[in-house]
């Protein structure tokens, strides 16, 4: 509307306006015609000015300015006022259009599809392509996971798995280089899902003067729609470990409504929980928890239940791959006395097949009690003294033991235990712990998660009772729950007996979480339990030095303290990498997409290997083998990689191997799966916002359905490539017209009015 | 002689300093007027120094004889016969006296120890039990015996051998009391007449199942196996009792030890005999867990308090106290660990 108006009054339209360049080209000279129109208006004022009567001062001011103006506007006429306009040559210019191939161009929003409104504009006899051919060749391409080159937008499938519009771009630019491209037109729903900055290939179409012109399909909010939009998992997890994983349901049309989130794994449903949904675009964190029982590569399916009319029932169910292993981690723990700990400790993980409880205990004064060892030569000197004995070790619990029983090399390497090796820390409380064990300047405090500087003296025996119950942030921690729900744990914690402390423990460290507080007859609210990561590695600190009271006191049926000392060693240990770790960049990828593996290769000390011989073997589902050498990055010490691009849908297994010296190591697979991405139905209602971006960024225009028959002329003005300039005349504009007829007809109605005509 | 040997002697001579001191009696002093506790004259609980002669014989079938399913240091445990789970022996009728149904004496309240200070890592309890016929009843029951000064003898013992942060008075619990399960070590001893209630049965189940150990001394033949046989075949109905073998951990979680001894009272000891009845020969059975933790060690014909109570005494054999020492804190560390 405002647009017709415009152009009924300016004669063109705004963006004429917008990119030509004002001038004047009067036959007699501006130089002569100025003094004239200066002198008929001083005229015209001078006239006003000796007449005389009844008009005032007031009058003749208000009379010569509305004829003052009258002139002016017969005078910016004589001076014949043209835009100049940069325009394209017909047939001179390329204009490539880029369609989105992607599924989602077959959501239906109101009642076709977005794809139909590509088979009406750009089909065979639509009047937008024949404007655009009248002045451009034009060139078509359709872009999802890659970008092809099309001869007809008939060829459009809408079967694409991804959308990726930076690529697309790019390939588009590339390919055109070589020609006059005037601009990229790109019919999109902008939905795009590949996760890659767009910002370098905006700036690259800027630097090529490129102008892209973006046509939005589709609506930016769904009348009724429920999405599981994110989905939060580790990628690895011992088997029976207890997962709490974050989910975002987002929803519209449908608030205030309960639903119920499921988790399965291979169709047997292992967790569920209820949530309100919100206001319509407000998303919604729900925590799930469930346990992984079964070990392998495990797909977990996440899924809301199909809502009355929903408009898209793909988006309510995300899948995650998870690791499950079935592997025996081995933790070390140092007891400096016989404490009730230790075996209510081994009796809580005797029976986790995952867990390998070392215990090294100091029984007297240099006599240790070894258990659990592999063999009679584990630990027979006691403590490591090398960083490769110890380093075997997944994860260290240090029990009420004194600093000085330590060398300061020992301590060192316990703290490059966790910095360099990734390894887990559990500092235990007691009477020869912390500050009371003298470990205030230690190599070992420096890692702790709380500041045991400030505590008190070490002379200083302390006691106290303490009521334990999980902060916010271990409420919600997995190695905290207790029970099925976040709810249900929250009362098991409340039901749990009062333990001790014999350590007044400092402040938390920046960066440091508590996830267990105590409340005392001397301490209020002092953590108990606190973590930090250090490094690599997990530093975990705990106050309390009788947990085996929650053993001992509750009725036999709990499972309190063996659920929460499994859970504390599986998450000491959980990301203590091996030697040779494989890292994949996703959990999933699509036939066909490249895969890039990262392999890190170290030493038994964990010192980074650059010089090893380093090979991956690729199991596809079908039982093909491919083997596949991975190269030094160079930028990081120990960092191998390759790139393999699988052609199979399913479960593919990576297992590198690693020769340096004489030594050869294997790592624990890894898995990706491949199949058809469903991350098409995944936020993909329109983009209009980064769509606007790319057309405003590289000087082109956001166009609908409905405004999109502007874009020939809009390219013609705007286009880049070869073009001549266009003059248009401005001094016929309705415009001036009626400013020149108003200015009159109001200085004789003023006259009129004053009884002066 | 074994470094361990050495060690509990040196200990032991350091104890009875430490408790001549404390006491006021001299270390070779013969003040102490018989077997049960003389020097306890502090505590009001004290049992009757007299004790000694109203003890029953205890007498294991045929006078002399060793009852012939039992296994013993001429019969190899596995070659043990076994009537049923559980069961130790092939089963032999109890005297009817014992049979009939009883009435458990509640332990006295005052026999409570005072509170402990709660800031230990070990606490050395001793289980009050009910029993039941009259031996004891003055003193307060069998429960008792040895009490004070064995408990805190090995306390001060188990100090200096070892690291474990120990508290170093008597302590004692009632097994009925909800209080036993703070404390996973406890001592149990002359259970021939023990005869526990309902809520006793109930508590201690639960403490075993848990994960408390129970270590159980000085009874004595066969009258005095069975009604401890029979009280345990109420708390734990479903787990045998075993013979224990030299080679399991327990007898090596600290000391090695590759004999089982016969520990006289002290007035055995000094007569140079160490059965307190005719044909009785030490042994030591166990009561395992689904994983094979024991949960229950049992002393039988054998005195390790009496060991740990006189070990101060020149004439109390060395090699009697040593080995009771040793066994002693080999269930701790055994128990603290497993």
């Amino acid at each position: 509307m405002f647009q017709t108006i415009f152009e009924f009054l300016f004669k063109y339209r705004p963006l004429v306006f917008t990119e030509g360049r004002l001038t004047f080209q009067s036959p007699i000279g501006i130089a002569l015609l100025i003094p004239v129109v200066v002198l008929v208006v001083a005229l015209a004022m001078w006239t006003y000015r000796s007449v005389a009567g009844k008009a005032t001062d007031r009058d003749r001011v208000v009379l010569a300015t509305l004829r003052a103006c009258a002139l002016a506007i017969i005078a910016f006429a004589l001076l014949r006022p043209v835009l100049l306009v940069s325009s394209v040559v017909p047939q001179q210019n390329y204009v490539a259009v880029v369609f989105d191939d992607s599924r989602s161009m077959r959501i239906i929003d109101d009642d076709e599809a977005r794809s139909a409104f590509v088979a009406q504009a750009f089909g065979p006899g639509s009047a937008l392509v024949a404007q655009l051919e009248d002045r451009f060749q034009l060139r078509y391409f359709g872009f999802s996971a890659s970008t092809e080159r099309l001869n007809d937008p008939g060829m459009l499938s809408f079967a694409g798995s991804n959308t990726r519009i930076a690529p697309a771009l790019d390939r588009v630019r590339e390919d055109l280089a070589a020609l006059p491209l005037s601009g990229i037109v790109v019919v999109t729903d902008g939905a795009d899902n590949s996760a890659l900055g767009m910002t370098e290939s905006l700036l690259a179409l800027q630097a090529a003067q490129v102008p892209v012109y973006t046509v939005g399909l589709g609506h930016e909010h769904y009348a009724k729609d429920v999405e599981l939009s994110r989905v939060s998992t580790p990628r690895t997890v011992l088997k029976g470990a207890s997962l709490v994983v974050d989910l975002l349901v987002s929803q519209s049309g449908y608030t205030g409504k309960t639903v119920r989130v499921v988790v399965e794994d291979d169709g047997r449903i292992v967790g569920s929980e209820e949530v309100t949904l919100p206001p319509d675009g407000e998303p919604v964190p729900v925590r799930v928890h469930f346990t992984a029982e079964e070990a392998g590569a495990r797909r977990f399916r996440f899924r809301v239940p199909a809502q009355a009319d929903e408009m898209v029932l793909e988006n309510n169910e995300q899948e995650a791959l998870i690791d499950v292993r079935d592997d025996r981690r081995k933790i070390l723990f140092y007891e400096g006395e016989p404490r009730w700990e230790v075996g209510f400790m081994r009796r809580a993980v005797d029976a986790d097949p995952n867990i390998q409880l070392v215990v090294l205990q100091r029984t007297a004064e240099n006599k240790y009690m070894r258990l659990s060892v592999d063999d009679s030569t584990e630990l027979f000197q006691g403590f490591p003294r090398t960083r490769e004995e110890l380093f075997t070790y997944d994860a260290i619990v240090l029990g009420t033991v004194e600093a000085s029983a330590f060398t300061h090399e020992q301590m060192r390497m316990i703290a490059d235990f966790v910095g360099d090796r990734g390894g887990g820390l559990l500092t235990f409380g007691g009477r020869r712990s912390y500050a009371e064990g003298g470990w205030t300047g230690t190599p070992v405090a420096e890692i702790m998660p709380i500041d045991i500087e400030s505590s008190s003296p070490i002379d200083t025996l302390f006691f106290d009772s303490l009521v334990v119950r999980p902060t916010r942030a271990g409420q919600t921690h997995p190695a905290m729950q207790l029970a099925g729900s976040e709810a249900a744990s929250r009362t098991q914690w409340e039901s749990l007996p009062r333990i001790s402390t014999a350590n007044r423990l400092g402040p938390l460290k920046p960066g440091a979480t508590a996830l267990l507080t105590g409340r005392g007859d001397i301490l209020d609210e002092h953590p108990v339990l606190a973590f930090q990561r250090f490094g690599s590695g997990l530093s975990i600190a705990l106050a309390a030095q009788d947990t085996w009271l929650w053993q001992m006191i509750p009725p036999l049926e709990d499972m309190s303290h063996e659920t929460f000392w499994r859970q504390m060693l599986r998450w000491l240990v959980n990301d203590s990498p091996d030697q040779v770790t494989v890292a994949l960049p996703a959990d999933r990828s699509s036939p066909g997409e490249a895969v890039r593996i990262i392999a890190n290769v170290s030493d038994e000390a964990f010192v980074r290997v650059n010089s090893s011989m380093v090979t991956a073997k690729i199991t596809s589902p079908t039982g093909q083998v491919s083997e596949l050498p991975l190269d030094w990055t160079i930028e990081q010490d120990g960092e191998y990689r390759s790139v393999f691009t699988p052609q199979e849908t399913g479960l593919h297994r990576i297992d590198v191997e690693a020769v340096y010296g004489d030594r050869t190591v294997a790592s624990d697979p890894a898995y990706i799966d491949i199949a058809e991405s469903r991350s098409e139905y995944f936020g993909s209602q329109l983009n209009a916002t980064l769509l606007q971006r790319i057309s405003r960024e590289t000087g082109g225009r956001h166009y609908t359905p409905s405004t999109v028959s502007s874009l020939p002329e809009d390219l013609s003005i705007t286009g880049r490539g070869s073009t001549v300039i266009e003059e248009k005349d401005l001094w016929d504009m309705p415009i001036l017209l009626l400013l020149l007829l108003s200015m009159m007809a109001a200085e004789w109605l003023y006259r009129r009015r004053k009884g002066l005509a | 002689m074994r470094r361990p040997l050495m060690t509990v002697a040196v200990a032991s001579a350091a104890v009875t300093l430490v408790f001549a001191i404390r006491s006021g009696t001299s270390a070779g002093g013969s003040e102490y007027a018989g077997e049960r506790g003389s020097a306890t004259v502090a505590f009001p609980y004290a049992t009757s120094p007299n004790a000694l002669s109203a003890r029953p014989s205890g007498t294991p079938g045929p006078i002399g004889q060793r009852p012939a399913a039992r296994p013993g240091p001429e019969t190899s445990a596995p070659a043990m016969p076994r009537a049923r789970p559980g069961t130790v022996r092939p089963r032999l009728a109890p005297p009817a006296a014992l049979r009939a149904p009883i009435t458990p004496l509640a332990p006295p309240q005052q026999y409570y120890a005072p509170a402990p200070d709660g800031n230990h890592a070990f606490y050395f309890t001793r289980g009050i039990y009910s029993s039941y016929s009259g031996w004891g009843r003055r003193g307060g029951g069998s429960w008792s015996v040895d009490w004070p000064k064995s408990d805190r003898q090995f306390n001060i013992v188990l100090r200096r051998l070892t690291n474990i942060d120990s508290f170093l008075e008597p302590h004692a619990v009632a097994l009925d009391d909800p209080a036993l399960l703070r404390y996973p070590y406890v001592y149990i001893l002359e259970v021939g007449r023990i005869a526990l209630s309902p809520g006793e049965i109930s508590n201690l189940r639960d403490f075993l199942l848990k994960g408390g150990f129970l270590f159980v001394d000085d009874f004595w033949g066969n009258n005095e196996w069975y009604p401890f046989e029979d009280a345990m075949r109420q708390v734990l109905p479903e787990y045998p009792i075993e013979p224990l073998p030299l080679e399991h951990e327990y007898f090596h979680a600290f000391y090695s030890v590759d004999e089982v001894l016969q520990v006289p009272n002290v007035g055995n000891a000094r007569r140079g005999i160490t059965s307190e009845c005719p044909g009785c020969y030490p042994e030591v059975y166990g009561i395992f867990d689904d994983e094979r933790r024991l949960m229950v060690v049992i002393n039988w014909n054998t005195d390790l308090g009496d060991a740990w109570e006189w070990a101060e005494q020149p004439d109390y054999p060395v090699r009697y106290s040593t080995y009771a020492f040793e066994v002693g804190v080999n269930a701790i560390i055994y128990a603290m660990s497993h």
